[in-house]
């Protein structure tokens, strides 16, 4: 059976973790979160230790190390902000596990994204978050400074959820590491994305007038089904001259640096031509969040009697005077 | 230096090593997170921890549909994550208006507090 | 005409009187053509509704004087005139009075057409004129009975009597049976108001459920017979059914003995249909409710009780005369039943001793007559018989309720005595002995000829003669207890005593002077002027019974006298080949009869003299004879040599035949028997069944109800509100599920 990494090692990896974060997680008295943290520690190093040996039995030492910092800071945040007792830090660990997914998305070519990500979860999301948090707690004043709340203070039934989270992980990764092939080469990952341009012909038209390629009178070559008469793999362009109807094919050394795609392109064809009652969607369900979370926040005044009715006078007399000068 | 440019830096230094690092590394990573937000949901009382936990838990699915995105060299996976953004959003925003009301009625942001909504 | 036709039929085996017994030899069975009938009929109908409607207004407004008494009075009597005016219009052909359209359904080719209309033939105007004539004269007598409750109870009295009338005249004139029905179930509930119309007193409410219920099971059978009518005849209305050529053709097979030809449920017919007439006209084995409702106010006894509710049956017999002959044992089960009822009533009336109740029983026992003429091929004398009797049963009971009301409801026969004697009290002594001179037959009274008329038909009919024999015994019974009553109360020493209604502060001191009584300070008061003059009316109306023996007779039709022509020309229309006029109608054509009859075969029956003479003839002495020495004996035992009321020469006669007076007096028991075999192991059923639908029924939905609760509490814990505990249950159970997922697949991938 074709596994990269023994299961039994994982096993051990996920005892350890539900070991590690049961005895981490916030108690009264808590003497064994520094042990537990050690061993949560522990867990993920051999975690990331394993992956590393697993990765090289598919040939190459010690692979693209950047995958393992990112890995170990992503897991030792999200790992620090569960077991964090104080609301605000768990919010900073978590801003700092985001970033460590950003890390892994530009590894896997998501530049966009891993951008978009840091933008709207840690510069959005999370700072309201942060606020929230400071509205919602009192501050702790200087008596008491190291006072915790019991709600933050006292981790429920941690043993339980351990168990059955790492029972959920244990599953999970049996399932991952059978037969799980390597990611395609970054050439393929380009010319995939460069294929994007043969829907785009106005685009290339554009670069390659940019790049000095075409004349006044010339574009590159529709197909019948409007696509842009481009080879990726030959990178050969067809170009015609409207005016004299002649055509003419461009080479792969006359293909310019600037002709390709990037994940911006890619992305943004995907969403528009691929997903556009979804982005409706998704824009109805941002404008009822928007809504509901106005209404759900707004703080209900109760007026006294004699408070509304000088209101309403008050209403009523702007009322009249509207009126007034309406006639006048 | 155009946006395609970042991913030769990233890769730079260790053009061929690249294909060493699995899908499964990735998905590994992503189950781990996804894990420890489920833990932290299930454990922690304060309902502002209970849904920055989801957070992570989108976070994992999140890197997820990312690593499948390039195991498939398709850009579907990096849409799903927009929408996966914008839902994200929309819950914080309603939870969070929630979480204010919630505790301007007890003035605690225990999720037990609110024990008698059990119908 | 339908009784030529049915003549004709019923001769058709005697080809050569033919010509001489009918005078029409058309065999059409075309339908007769059923005319439309004036509006102004539908008055007859209409006013006695209005005053009961009125009745209820008054009892609303809270009238305190007899307004509504005079309202009842003033419709029973213009719906009296209409049905004279109705009477005098009628040229002989029925037809139709149309109110409006009240059911009409149509399902593919049949259709049920039960409207809210009125047939109008010879038997209706018959039965409405001694209907409405006897409802307007004990309007006005209970007028006067009735005052002591004047008021809302008083209202409520005349509601229910208006509402009867009505309901009597939808029962006689609508015509279809839907109408009948409703009718029927109208009078029965007007029954029950009135039985319990003094509703404080536990006997009249036990009374009034007890005519409910026993009509019910009447009931039922004359529901189950109207829709086997329509389900065989597709028709509920009068006019189609009885010219409806398939029972025409039965009845023809009947009267050629050919019963094979008629199918069953024909005949089921009639068997079920007399079953409602037994319930309501008080018949073996459903009569017990008659005597038991003697507990309403006399009014009602006497006009519902004796007079026309209970001759009900009867019209339904008549009525539907055709459907009766169509089977085979329909007709004998009548003659038997009424002779037996007309026996036991008979006996057990002879040992009572309250007034009303012999009376009551009398009526049984009357009514027992009236089913056996009818069952012998006469329904002429039961006719005749039910006409007589209502106007000589109004007037006894009527007697009685005076006395009842003038003695502070002394009934008892052995407290009262010598009546005759008492100032004011000539007009009911008269009354009462017309009365009871028809009622025991004594010759030449209207009861005696109707009761010679059903009796003499017996002897003439194969067959019949043991019925005959019972009868004639039952009529020396009649005669006999009949007269007990009036040489007892009205006869011999003057003696009363008040009965338990009494108050000293009822009637002050008066000089009456012929206090002979115990009860010191107790004077009766006699009956004021409209008792005695109903009283007046309805004695001239029994002696007058009798010339209807002698008048309207037809000779073209044959018939001898007024009740005669009536039937004769209405769907009852039958006689027998062995009646009188049949046989004189066939010594005019000088033709020997022969061939099969209707139940039997006839051979020469018609020439053999019955006691050495024609019947007819004869049973006018040998009827006198016995109804003659049933009036000596109770001279001998109840008058003569009488000295006080409570004792006479019965008494130690009575001892000398040991328990049996004991046990006719206690009615022979039935009503124990019947309690013992019917309602006692109804209750045992009933309390069985109680328990089975406590224990195993409930259990069982309790079972079901307490299941869902039991799981509930099992996991009612799981609900705790807490958010997370609802998340550990899902996590939990998704890794349950994924774990028993990858077993099932590593498990598959190894082998």
């Amino acid at each position: 059976m074709d596994t990269i990494i023994s299961p039994i090692a994982l096993y051990l990896i996920c005892v350890l973790g539900a070991v590690g974060i049961a005895a981490a997680l916030p108690r009264r008295n808590n003497a064994a979160s520094i042990a537990g943290g050690l061993v949560l520690a522990s867990a993920i190093g051999l975690a990331v230790l394993i992956l590393g040996l697993g990765a090289t039995k598919s040939g190459q030492p010690l692979p693209n190390y950047f995958f393992y910092p990112f890995a170990i800071l992503a897991l030792g945040a999200s790992a620090r902000m569960i077991t964090h007792p104080r609301p605000v830090y768990s919010a900073l660990y978590f801003i700092l596990t985001i970033i460590a997914s950003c890390g892994m998305y530009l590894l896997l070519s998501a530049e966009f994204m891993a951008f978009a990500l840091v933008i709207i979860y840690a510069g959005a999301i999370l700072i309201t978050y942060l606020f929230v948090i400071m509205l919602a707690t009192q501050a702790p004043s200087s008596a008491a400074e190291a006072f915790i709340d019991e709600t933050d203070a006292v981790a429920r039934e941690p043993v339980l959820a351990s168990i059955i989270g790492f029972v959920l992980l244990a599953i999970l990764t049996t399932a991952m590491f059978r037969g799980v092939s390597t990611l395609p080469a970054p050439t393929n990952q380009e010319l995939a994305q460069d294929s994007v341009l043969l829907n785009l012909p106005t685009k290339v038209d554009r670069i390659l007038d940019r790049a000095g390629i075409l004349t006044e009178s010339e574009r590159v070559v529709r197909n019948a089904d409007g696509t842009a008469a481009l080879d990726i793999a030959a990178r050969t362009i067809t170009i015609e001259n409207t005016d004299l109807n002649t055509i003419r094919v461009l080479g792969p050394d006359q293909w310019p640096d600037t002709l390709n795609a990037g994940n911006l392109d890619r992305l943004g064809y995907n969403l528009m031509h691929d997903h556009p009652m979804t982005i409706e969607i998704a824009g109805i369900i941002l404008l009822m969040a928007m809504l509901g979370a106005t209404v759900l926040a707004r703080k209900h005044i109760e007026l006294e009697d004699d408070l509304k009715a000088a209101q309403a006078r008050k209403l009523g007399e702007s009322m009249d005077q509207s009126m007034e000068a309406g006639n006048a | 230096m155009d946006t395609t440019s970042s991913l030769h830096l990233a890769q730079m230094a260790f053009p061929d090593a690249v294909p060493a690092i699995t899908l499964a590394h990735y998905l590994f990573v992503s189950a781990a997170m996804f894990t420890m937000g489920l833990v932290g949901f299930l454990t922690r009382r304060n309902m502002i921890i209970m849904f920055l936990c989801t957070e992570l838990m989108f976070q994992g699915a999140g890197l997820a549909l990312i690593a499948f995105g390039r195991h498939h060299l398709g850009a579907d996976g990096q849409t799903f994550v927009i929408f996966v953004l914008c839902v994200a959003a929309a819950e914080a925003a309603m939870a969070l208006a929630l979480v204010v009301l919630l505790f301007r009625h007890k003035e605690t942001l225990s999720a037990q507090a609110w024990k008698e909504l059990n119908g | 005409m339908i009784n030529t036709t049915l003549l004709s039929n019923l001769l058709a085996f005697a080809p050569d009187t033919h010509a001489a017994t009918t005078h029409a030899t058309d065999h059409a069975i075309a339908a007769t053509e059923v005319g439309t009938g004036p509006k102004w009929i539908l008055l007859i109908v209409g006013l006695p509704l209005l005053s009961s409607i009125l009745s209820l207004v008054y009892a609303m407004i809270g009238n305190k004087t007899k307004l509504p008494a005079w309202t009842t009075v003033a419709a029973a009597g213009t719906a009296f005139l209409c049905t004279i005016a109705m009477y005098l219009n009628f040229d002989g052909t029925p037809y139709t009075v149309h109110a409006f359209d009240w059911i009409q359904v149509h399902f593919g080719e049949k259709s049920m057409i039960a409207n809210f209309s009125f047939y109008i033939d010879t038997l209706t105007i018959y039965w409405m004129l001694f209907v409405t004539g006897l409802a307007t004269c004990i309007a006005l007598y209970a007028s006067e009975y009735m005052s002591h409750d004047i008021g809302t109870s008083y209202c409520r009295f005349f509601g229910a009597f208006g509402l009867f009338v009505f309901s009597m005249a939808c029962l006689v004139m609508g015509d279809n049976f839907l109408m009948l029905y409703l009718g029927w179930e109208g009078v029965g509930l007007c029954s029950y108001l009135l039985i319990g119309y003094f509703y404080k007193k536990p006997e009249a409410v036990a009374a009034a459920k007890k005519a409910f219920i026993v009509n019910r099971i009447g009931d039922l059978g004359l529901a189950l017979g109207i829709y086997l009518i329509f389900v065989h005849f597709g028709t509920l209305e009068y006019a189609v059914l009885f010219s409806d050529p398939k029972l025409l053709g039965y009845v023809d097979s009947a009267m050629t003995g050919n019963f094979a030809a008629i199918p069953a449920i024909a005949q089921w017919i009639p068997l079920l249909l007399m079953i409602g007439a037994f319930g309501k006209s008080a018949q073996f084995p459903l009569y017990v409710w008659l005597p038991d409702a003697m507990e309403g106010p006399t009014p009602v006894s006497a006009l519902i009780h004796a007079a026309t509710m209970v001759t009900a049956g009867v019209y339904l017999i008549a009525r539907t005369y055709p459907l009766f002959l169509a089977s085979e044992s329909a007709l004998p089960i009548v003659a038997w039943i009424g002779t037996i009822t007309a026996l036991l009533a008979a006996t057990i009336g002879m040992a009572q001793f309250d007034i009303k109740r012999i009376m009551a029983y009398s009526t049984v026992s009357q009514l027992g007559y009236m089913f056996a003429g009818l069952g012998v091929l006469t329904p002429t004398g039961g006719a005749y018989h039910v006409l007589t009797h209502a106007f000589f049963k109004a007037l006894l009971f009527l007697c009685c309720g005076a006395v009842m009301h003038g003695f502070a409801g002394q009934l008892d026969l052995r407290k009262l005595s010598g009546l005759r004697k008492v100032k004011g009290w000539g007009i009911v002594s008269l009354g009462m002995f017309v009365g009871c001179i028809n009622l025991a037959g004594v010759p030449f009274t209207a009861g005696y000829f109707s009761k010679d008329t059903i009796i003499a038909e017996t002897f003439v009919t194969p067959g019949y003669s043991m019925i005959g024999w019972i009868l004639l015994f039952t009529a020396g019974l009649t005669a006999y207890y009949t007269f007990r009553v009036f040489f007892r109360v009205f006869m011999g020493p003057v003696e009363y005593h008040p009965g338990e209604e009494h108050h000293d502060d009822d009637h002050g001191h008066d000089d009456h002077a012929e206090d002979h009584g115990h009860a010191g300070d107790f004077h009766p008061h006699a009956p004021g002027w409209a008792i005695n003059t109903v009283l007046m009316i309805l004695t001239v109306c029994s002696i007058a019974a009798t010339g209807l023996y002698f008048v309207g007779g037809d000779k073209d039709a044959h018939t001898k006298h007024y009740a005669q022509t009536m039937v004769m020309s209405s769907t009852a229309a039958f006689e027998s080949p062995y009646s009188e006029h049949a046989i004189h109608a066939a010594h005019e054509a000088h033709t020997p009869n022969a061939g099969a009859g209707p139940r039997g075969t006839i051979d020469h029956a018609l020439e053999v003299p019955v006691f050495g003479g024609d019947p007819h003839k004869m049973m006018y002495y040998i009827s006198a004879g016995f109804g003659i020495v049933g009036i000596a004996l109770a001279w001998f035992l109840h008058l003569f040599g009488r000295t006080n009321a409570a004792e006479c020469k019965m008494d130690p006669i009575a001892r000398m035949f040991g328990p049996i007076p004991k046990w006719a007096e206690n009615k022979w028991y039935v009503d124990e028997i019947y309690w013992a075999i019917l309602v006692t192991p109804l209750r045992v059923a009933s309390h069985i069944f109680h328990w089975i639908d406590k224990l195993l029924v409930d259990g069982i939905v309790n079972l079901f109800g307490i299941l869902p609760r039991v799981f509930a509490w099992v996991i009612r814990p799981s609900q705790s509100g807490v958010l997370q505990g609802y998340a550990v249950s899902m996590a939990g159970g998704i890794a349950i599920l994924l774990l028993a997922v990858f077993v099932i697949i590593l498990q598959g991938g190894a082998s």
